[in-house]
């Protein structure tokens, strides 16, 4: 499967505190990429790389199997792009923002802008200054998806929107995902709404990535073990181990991931007993991966 | 693509274009204005001339706050959302650039002609004077004629006991700011040459 986006060891700093070191990330053609991360783990900055907003220091971006930023011109008339803040022209109403955008994008689709216009019911000569944030979101959503692009980069698109807002916006994005098997990159914090509609999640924290793997993997993957008795070591483990901690009582608490259901028979040795299984939704699963990470550096 | 840029320019610029182009226009006809004398005695042709000079000052000072203001106007759109729209387009950079240089070198179009043509009004109100001081017969016998014939039709009105005041008005519309021969309202026709 080829990727629609690669990078590979991309480093960029800002400032003296703030560095993406060593980034690897791989999104498969035709996927929902879910990027998760705290507020300030790097999420924007590396869409900006990725977009040639800023130039790394060191490492390789490849959009589109096309370099970036070489290519960058090229490669951007196949992407639509949601910022993080509704950073359009105030001064145009919403007809001349399409028609402005129209003309930069070969590929523009003014039915379908015109429909989805008529859809989301925005006014026509509002002002983009005047519009309200889910009308806002609405617009942005709509200048991406009526380029119909292959390949569409969402930084948190649905950040401050209301329920119903946040609902039309993703059924318009999963209706041209459905015709067109674009790829879409979504970067948020908002854990449950990509876990209803991603097949790829990456997380990352701090700069890196913590884990990049299909989304049934990791939601199935992740359980927290409660085991009876100390094991010395998990060296040998057939999952990967997250966390221990000593439990209630002599046992302990083991956060794992990549676990299935035959690999409880790793716990039959003497002295230790597996007690329970117990299923972590993505949420909980995203901040114990957080709490692992940050853990050891602290 | 040109077209796009330079209608979301206009519409950050259009302020100081359409102030840019009324001063444009009106400060050859002020700098003209500016050499009549209070007592209505006539100019010599070196005081006009120092008149007129002395308004120079303010063509430069008004092409640098047009320049400037136009060019902030420009790059507004993208300093608003902090070019990350801009940036975005599939077009390079230096031609995006070039689209928005374009597009305000274009606006600024209006207030340089508005310059122009004030220049040309201070031109024409030159070359009226000088025409009608060097008092070529033709040239009076021109302007006698058509001053006569509106003499004329008035008296024909009046006779006909019509209401009209043709002269009143003609002089109303034609020499009161800002009427196109407003600038001969200066007491500049009187300079001895």
């Amino acid at each position: 499967m080829t990727n629609a986006i690669e990078i590979q060891r991309l480093c960029y700093r800002a400032g003296r505190t703030f560095e993406i070191k060593d980034l690897d990330l791989h999104v498969p053609q035709g996927a929902i990429y879910g990027f998760l991360g705290p507020n300030g783990c790097g999420k924007t900055t590396t869409i900006r790389l990725m977009l040639g907003l800023l130039r790394p220091l060191a490492g390789r971006i490849e959009l589109l199997g096309s370099a970036v930023p070489r290519d960058v011109a090229s490669i951007l008339a196949r992407v639509g792009f949601v910022p993080e803040q509704p950073h359009l022209d105030p001064m145009l109403t919403v007809r001349e923002t399409l028609a402005f955008h129209a003309a930069f994008y070969p590929t523009w689709d003014r039915p379908w802008a015109e429909r989805l216009r008529a859809q989301f019911e925005l006014p026509d000569d509002q002002l983009f200054g005047r519009l309200s944030k889910g009308q806002k979101g609405k617009l942005m959503m709509l200048v991406a998806l009526a380029q119909r692009p292959e390949l569409l980069v969402l930084d948190e698109p649905t950040d401050g929107l209301d329920p119903v807002v946040r609902r039309d916006v993703l059924s318009a994005l999963l209706e041209y995902v459905s015709q067109r098997q674009a790829t879409v990159f979504i970067s948020s914090h908002l854990v449950h709404e990509l876990e209803r509609f991603c097949d790829w999640i990456g997380v990352m924290d701090d700069g890196r990535l913590i884990i990049e793997v299909p989304m049934e993997r990791l939601k199935n993957g992740i359980k927290r073990l409660r085991i009876g008795g100390t094991p010395a070591t998990a060296d040998n483990a057939p999952f990967v181990l997250l966390a221990r901690e000593p439990a209630n009582g002599s046992g302990e608490t083991w956060l794992v991931r990549e676990w299935e259901p035959h690999m409880a028979t790793y716990f039959d040795g003497p002295g230790v007993s597996l007690h329970e299984v117990i299923d972590l939704d993505l949420e909980e699963g995203f901040v114990e991966l957080l709490r692992t990470f940050r853990g050891p550096r602290a | 693509m040109f077209r796009v840029i330079l209608y979301s320019q206009w519409k950050w610029s259009r302020l100081i274009v359409l102030l840019g182009s009324v001063a444009g226009f009106a400060l050859p006809l002020i700098s003209v204005h500016g050499a009549a004398r209070a007592d209505s005695s006539p100019l010599q042709a070196p005081e006009l001339l120092h008149a007129v000079q002395s308004w120079g000052v303010l063509y430069p000072v008004l092409a640098a706050t047009l320049g400037l203001l136009v060019a902030m106007a420009s790059w507004t759109p993208d300093h608003r959302g902090r070019h990350v729209y801009a940036l975005v387009l599939p077009v390079p950079r230096w031609r995006y650039v070039l689209l928005r240089f374009g597009a305000g070198a274009l606006l600024l179009a209006a207030p340089i002609t508005a310059v122009l043509v004030g220049a040309l009004a201070v031109l024409v109100a030159f070359a009226v004077f000088f025409a009608v001081s060097a008092g070529t017969a033709r040239t009076a016998g021109i302007v006698l004629a058509l001053i006569g014939g509106v003499m004329l039709v008035q008296v024909i009105t009046n006779v006909a006991r019509v209401d009209l005041d043709l002269v009143g008005k003609l002089q109303l519309l034609v020499l009161n700011w800002p009427g196109p021969l407003a600038i001969f309202t200066g007491r500049w026709m009187l300079i001895d040459v």
